[in-house]
């Protein structure tokens, strides 16, 4: 897409406010609505000439096959009306009175938006164009570039005549890596002696700027004059994409581990998480020998975890297997099927041109009638054939369908049952903790309740042994706090691993129903057809 | 004369068979008539066994006797077909053949005598055997011992160092001539130098000359005089497949079929009924059973047809090949090789039906087995007395497989005549041949054929085969293979005709890759184009009559049918991606078939009618629902609109102007390139390889140059190396060290000396330049003084004369005045030399 700023194939726009007042006046005084009427008869004016016009009056054009709208000096107040055009790649809406950009999104396949010559105040309202290669707001009201976030395909954007004071505006554009024309020219920013310059250091990929090609020579000059702070850009813009990308690749990690069950089994998060709520817990972690036994538990905790999610990767890996080859070979006896019913379609294709041409140049009407009742056997016999072809294969995959979904359930089965064995491990463990600390507990109160206790122990814990049930009560508590967190991780993993299943399953069955009606219908319809083609040469034939 | 037309029958095209028929048959009659009597002949030399009962009888035979026989066994050489007349004596100078060939040494006698005896004791001990062939005459009328006619030479060419390379190189080299009484052994066996020079023989001389080349080279070969088939005797190979049709066998690698997977789908039911199946089989079996019969008994027929009727000589045919016995040169197995062909055949092969003897240039060995059951019984251990007689015991041919004991049960068996032979024999060797080293010209060699060109007949195929730059468009093998018996229709460069031309699609824009023509169709495949094309099919009308010239540049034929074809362009979706178009220009009418839906069997069908019609109110129609007759697998909506069609409609018709130019195009562009072939068919030059010294004119001059370079360089080094000072040192006394004085002496005398040779050389060049002027004024004045009484004719002497002496007289002027200039340089020259000579420098020294 070369350098075609919009502006300069337009009709002169009116210079200043008066001029353009009189002429707004000619045609009407009042704002308009886009409404129905307008479209059309612009859609009519705009559509085919000649022959094809003709046809398209005879037929009337649907909005959502136009291509192309052009609705300038409409003095059109609010943008309306236009969410049935979808296919609408070019819209001309310059020199009108809008003061906001709305109503656009359902047009997500424009390339060409022309906003020139509005009372625009905000770029805004664009998000959904991500097609959009060129757009124009010359000529209206904004201060600053921004919301053109969507726009990645951006190759021309015209935004002179406006109110952008601020250079670092520029500096916004640096993410449209297809930008190659800028128009800035009648912003406050365009009277700083520094404005080209910057800008050419700062886009360095831009050819034309206000209509004018920026010479390579004035680039090397711009580049070296800003480099130090183009430099320091970079680096931030680098280390922001290098922060994007580990993000990424750890979002990316996470769902991995998601869709193995085992996510975040890889480490302390349940141990944490069992003691994040448990006050009574942390409380007693205070305890003498109990932060020992707590670093052991935990280690231990831990490896079993550890042991978890290894084995639910495992077990992902071989689901994934399962479920390729299952996909690899219904794809193929599909594939094959198909590749049959093509082949006896090409076969009876040859024929029936050939009968058809037998007929039509026949002229005894009895031979004409034996060929007629002789080809629709064969196409009946198509049919027939089709069909059995289908049938076959609805039969072959449901089998298919069947084992794949037993060996699935069985692995899943297989996957639960170890896990929860593994988590049975867990609240072995658990319990041993509890009972240790208990015992430690218990140790403490008598030495306190004897006076034998030297160590300080904090106030809020000191408060837990005032006496055996307290105490009892307080460890009981965090206990259960730990089970009910192991048992919440175990019964989540089961329940996403069983509807997993369940939904993975579901799908193959419905995938395979709505292939077969798609089939079914895809003969029937094609025999039809062939039914039809044989009746209509009939009908000409008694007419003859 | 039997053979020469045999051969001529048997040669024939293939294609041409028939219409040889008839002559072939007047050919048969005469052909019987020489026949019966060659049977008869035959029938007297096994049956009657005349000739042997006549050796019989004169044992005592002397050499006069012998002499006479021979002679006139000589005499029955006039009876010899005129085809050999052109090789014998009157066109071979035996006088300038070296002595050798015209006399027989003492030994050589001695060893004609041993032969003699050896032939009358055989002949006697087996009295049905035909007589041997051990001395036949050589070109100057001589008896020669055939042993010694083989002269075991290693030819300097490395081509033929090999058996197979060498026999082929003798097949191609000498034509063959067929032997003047086919059932006996010929009565002259010339030797290989001019068998060589002639470049003709028959299978003795083939025979002799290959044996001679194989020992040569190293390999255990033997000439063999025995019987062989008509097709081997005649050099037919009308019944042989050509080997150079004969592809290799293409190994069918059976890709390894992946293991079915785990979700494979199973094959669906069989519900056909097995019994049916059965009978089915059955009755296919016996269809297939009956046509496999038919199949061949056609093929036996065919099989008849081609194999000639049985020969009514078969076993009687002399012929003559080699034998090469394992062991040397790491042969593994023994093998014969016929010379005519070429080819090699086991020692069983059905074609050798007997041998009688065989020799090398040691020995000569006879045939005691029986040959009842051809070649295949015989045994080739020449060290086996019993097996296979020898004429001279001094053979380096141990025996090989008889155990001690058989070895003198046998010796008793066979006493009588190995004592007697013994006595004599023992202290004999074969004596040195005859024959004059066996020379081939690096040229000859690269002719090889004889004039250049061989043809052979195939069964099916013709091959030639020609010498390198014999044709100037470097043609120098042709197979011709035949497909069967009928006429040929051939390819020519006649426009619209059968015709594939295949194209470098890289190299090309459009991306053709092979065009095929037919006289009514052009069929064009192309590849990688933007779009997409892949194929383009255009049948082409009867032209229209014109009165201009029917070429298809000023009057193209009509176009009635285009078929295009497309690739799948992976940027559209596939119903809306045009697999096929039909532009049926006679009949206005456009079919589109679209690709197919990866997830669908069925594809778009669309036709458009592009016939304008007018309504009945006289208005153009410009688009009705019934001008396009579409298919839609998915039906949508914007394809139903009249519009959308028209629109559509408009491109196709553009499209079709298109095609039909590319068309038409093409069919230019098929002109162009007949013309530029036939152009480039008509002017080639042959590049000739850099290491051709003979034919390379460019680096024939360039060595001569270089050569030329070297021998100056030689000479100035020579010149060079000339010691000055030489003459002058031989004066003064020997050994001594020179002093200084002296070696100043020596220099200014040297100096001296050649300032003395450069005057007296001025001197000379001045003296001779005087000599020749005085010499012209005084025959100008003489030419002034009889000017009137002189002849024209010695007025043009005279003249011619003044012009040479000017010419002299300038010359030496030019040599004066060049003298002058050089000699103060050449002065110089010497004094620098001299003061450098190492001789002097050190005495020298000091003075400069």
């Amino acid at each position: 897409m070369g350098a075609g700023p919009n502006e300069t194939f337009k009709v002169p726009p009116p210079a200043s406010g008066p001029e353009r007042g009189r002429m707004n006046r000619l045609y009407d005084m009042e704002p308009r609505v886009m409404d129905d009427d307008m479209l059309k008869l612009a859609v009519g004016e705009q559509g085919p000439r000649e022959e094809a016009g003709q046809l398209a009056k005879q037929e009337g054009i649907l909005f959502k096959d136009v291509v192309s709208l052009q609705l300038d000096f409409q003095n059109i107040l609010r943008i309306d009306n236009l969410w049935q055009f979808e296919s609408l790649q070019k819209l001309q809406l310059d020199n009108n009175i809008i003061e906001k950009i709305e109503g656009l999104e359902n047009l997500t396949r424009l390339v060409w938006l022309d906003l020139s010559f509005n009372n625009i105040e905000a770029i805004e309202g664009l998000d959904t164009l991500v097609n959009l290669e060129d757009l124009s707001l010359f000529n209206n009201r904004i201060s600053k570039i921004d919301s053109l976030d969507a726009l990645v395909k951006l190759q021309v954007l015209s935004l002179g005549n406006n109110h952008i004071g601020n250079m670092m505006n520029i500096i916004y554009l640096r993410r449209f890596k297809a930008l190659r024309t800028l128009s800035l020219s009648g912003n406050p920013v365009a009277e700083d002696e520094d404005y080209k310059m910057f800008i050419c250091a700062y886009l360095p990929d831009l050819v034309y700027l206000d209509f004018r090609r920026l010479d390579d020579h004035m680039k090397e000059l711009a580049e070296m004059k800003h480099q130090y702070s183009i430099d320091e850009l970079k680096h931030r813009e680098n280390l922001m994409q290098a922060r994007l990308e580990d993000e990424q690749a750890r979002r990316e990690e996470l769902e991995e581990h998601k869709a193995a069950f085992v996510e975040q089994l890889n480490g302390t998060f349940l141990f944490d998480s069992m003691y994040a709520e448990d006050v009574e817990g942390s409380k007693l972690s205070h305890l003498p020998g109990v932060g020992e036994l707590l670093e052991a538990y935990k280690d231990k905790f831990v490896i079993i975890c550890l042991n978890i999610f290894e084995y639910g990767l495992k077990q992902q890996e071989k689901r994934k297997a399962e479920l390729d080859t299952f996909m690899e070979c219904v794809q193929e006896a599909i594939q094959e099927n198909q590749e049959q019913g093509k082949l006896k379609i090409a076969k009876f294709e040859e024929k029936h041109l050939l009968s058809l041409n037998a007929i039509r140049e026949e002229s005894e009407l009895s031979s004409i009638e034996t060929k007629i009742v002789e080809y629709s056997e064969d196409i009946t016999e198509l049919f027939n054939v089709l069909m059995t072809l289908e049938m076959q294969l609805v039969e072959q995959l449901e089998e298919t369908i069947n084992m794949f979904e037993r060996n699935i359930i069985d692995l899943v089965g297989l996957f639960v049952e170890n896990v929860q064995s593994l988590m049975a491990q867990c609240r072995d463990l658990e319990n041993h903790h509890h009972e240790k600390l208990l015992e430690i507990a218990i140790n403490i109160l008598e030495k306190i309740v004897k006076g034998e206790m030297d160590e300080d122990l904090p106030d809020d814990v000191r408060s837990l042994f005032v006496d055996k049930d307290t105490i009892v009560n307080a460890v009981g508590a965090s206990h259960d706090i730990h089970l009910l967190k192991i048992d919440n991780r175990e019964d989540e993993l089961v329940t996403r691993v069983n509807s997993w299943c369940t939904h993975l399953l579901d799908k193959i069955h419905k995938d395979e129903i709505m292939r077969n009606r798609k089939r079914v219908k895809e003969i029937n319809q094609y025999v039809d057809h062939v039914q039809s083609e044989l009746d209509s040469l009939e009908c000409g034939d008694l007419l003859d | 004369m039997v053979q020469a037309v045999l051969k001529a029958t048997s040669s024939l095209d293939s294609h041409r068979h028939a219409r040889m028929e008839v002559l072939k048959e007047k050919v048969e009659e005469e052909e019987a008539a020489e026949r019966e009597e060659a049977a008869e002949r035959a029938e007297r030399g096994e049956k009657t066994k005349r000739p042997m009962e006549v050796r019989r009888e004169e044992t005592t035979m002397t050499q006069e006797m012998l002499r006479d026989l021979e002679r006139k066994l000589s005499e029955i050489e006039v009876s010899v077909p005129e085809k050999l007349l052109a090789f014998t004596k009157d066109t071979i100078d035996t006088s300038k053949l070296p002595l050798s060939y015209q006399s027989n040494t003492l030994k050589e006698e001695h060893l004609l005598q041993v032969a003699d005896n050896f032939s009358r004791q055989y002949s006697h001990l087996c009295p049905d055997r035909v007589p041997l062939f051990l001395h036949p005459l050589n070109e100057c009328e001589v008896p020669k011992f055939v042993s010694t006619t083989i002269r075991p030479t290693l030819m300097p060419y490395p081509e033929l160092y090999n058996w197979d390379t060498c026999a082929q190189f003798i097949s191609d080299f000498l034509s063959m001539v067929p032997l003047p009484d086919p059932l006996k052994p010929p009565l002259y066996l010339y030797s290989s130098t001019t068998v060589l020079k002639y470049q003709k023989g028959n299978c003795f001389d083939f025979s002799t000359l290959l044996c001679s080349m194989l020992i040569g080279a190293g390999y255990d070969a033997y000439c063999v005089n025995g019987y062989g088939s008509q097709d081997l005797c005649h050099m037919d190979l009308t019944r042989e497949v050509c080997p150079l049709t004969m592809k290799p066998k293409e190994s069918v690698k059976e890709e390894e079929k992946a293991p079915p997977k785990k979700y494979a789908i199973k094959p669906p039911r069989d519900l056909t009924s097995r019994f049916e199946q059965e009978q089915e089989m059955k009755r296919q079996e016996a269809i297939k059973a009956e046509e496999e019969n038919r199949r061949k008994q056609e093929e036996a027929r065919l099989l008849e047809q081609e194999n000639a009727k049985t020969d009514p000589l078969h076993g009687l045919r002399v012929h003559s090949w080699v034998l090469v016995l394992s062991g040397k040169r790491e042969v593994p197995e023994s093998f014969f090789i016929d010379p005519f062909t070429a080819r090699s055949y086991s020692t069983q092969d059905d074609h050798f039906l007997g041998i009688e003897s065989l020799w090398n240039h040691k020995n000569y060995w006879v045939n005691m087995q029986d040959c009842w059951n051809c070649c295949k019984d015989l045994v080739f251990d020449l060290g086996d007395p019993v097996r296979w007689e020898y004429l001279l015991l001094g053979t380096d041919k141990p025996f090989l497989s008889l155990t001690e004991e058989e070895d003198e049960g046998m010796n008793d068996d066979d006493d009588v005549e190995n004592l007697g032979k013994e006595d004599e024999d023992k202290s004999f060797d074969m004596p040195p041949s005859w024959v004059e080293q066996i020379e081939i010209s690096p040229e000859a060699f690269e002719t090889r054929c004889p004039n250049g060109k061989k043809v052979i007949q195939y069964k099916r195929a013709k091959l030639e085969k020609w010498a390198p730059y014999l044709n100037n468009n470097g043609l120098v093998c042709r197979l011709t293979t035949y497909e069967d018996l009928e006429l040929h229709s051939y390819k020519s460069m006649q426009p619209e005709m059968d015709r594939v031309m295949e194209f470098y699609e890289t190299a090309r824009v459009d991306g053709l890759i092979k065009r095929e023509e037919t006289p009514k169709t052009m069929t064009e495949h192309y590849q990688g184009r933007p779009d997409f094309l892949s194929y383009r099919h255009v049948n082409f009308g009867p032209r229209m009559k014109k009165l201009a010239l029917n070429s298809a540049e000023s009057n193209p034929r009509p176009m009635v049918k285009i078929t295009e074809r497309f690739f799948r362009n992976p940027a559209k979706p596939a119903d809306e991606d045009v697999a096929e178009r039909v532009f049926l220009i006679a009949e206005e009418r456009i079919q589109l078939r679209y690709h197919c839906r990866s997830d669908h069997i069925t594809a778009n069908k669309r036709e458009f009618l592009r016939r304008t019609e007018v309504d009945s109110k006289g208005n153009k129609i410009i688009m009705t629902p019934d001008m396009c007759i579409s298919f839609e697998v998915e039906p949508m909506e914007h394809t139903k609109k009249l519009l959308y069609q028209y629109e559509a409609m408009m491109k196709l018709k553009n499209e079709e102007k298109l095609s039909r130019h590319q068309a038409w195009e093409s069919e230019l562009e098929v002109l162009e390139i007949l013309k530029l072939r036939e152009e480039e068919e008509e002017a080639h030059t042959l590049t000739i390889s850099i290491y051709d010294t003979k034919r390379n004119e460019k680096s024939k001059e360039y060595r001569e140059a270089m050569e030329r370079v070297l021998h100056e360089e030689h000479l100035r080094q020579v010149e060079a190396q000339l010691d000055y000072l030489a003459p002058f040192l031989a004066q003064l006394p020997p050994g001594e060290k020179l002093t200084r004085w002296q070696a100043v002496r020596l220099k200014d005398e040297c100096l001296n000396d050649f300032k003395q040779r450069l005057i007296d050389k001025a001197n000379l060049i001045q003296a001779r330049f005087e000599k020749e002027t005085q010499e012209l004024q005084k025959k100008q004045q003489w030419y002034q003084e009889n000017q009137v009484t002189l002849t024209p004719e010695d007025e043009d002497l005279y003249l011619s004369y003044c012009s040479q002496a000017m010419f002299r007289i300038r010359i030496l002027e030019q040599r004066l005045s060049r003298h002058k200039e050089l000699a103060p340089l050449k002065y110089l020259a010497l004094e620098e030399k001299l003061y450098k000579d190492p001789r002097l420098v050190e005495l020298l020294k000091v003075f400069v």
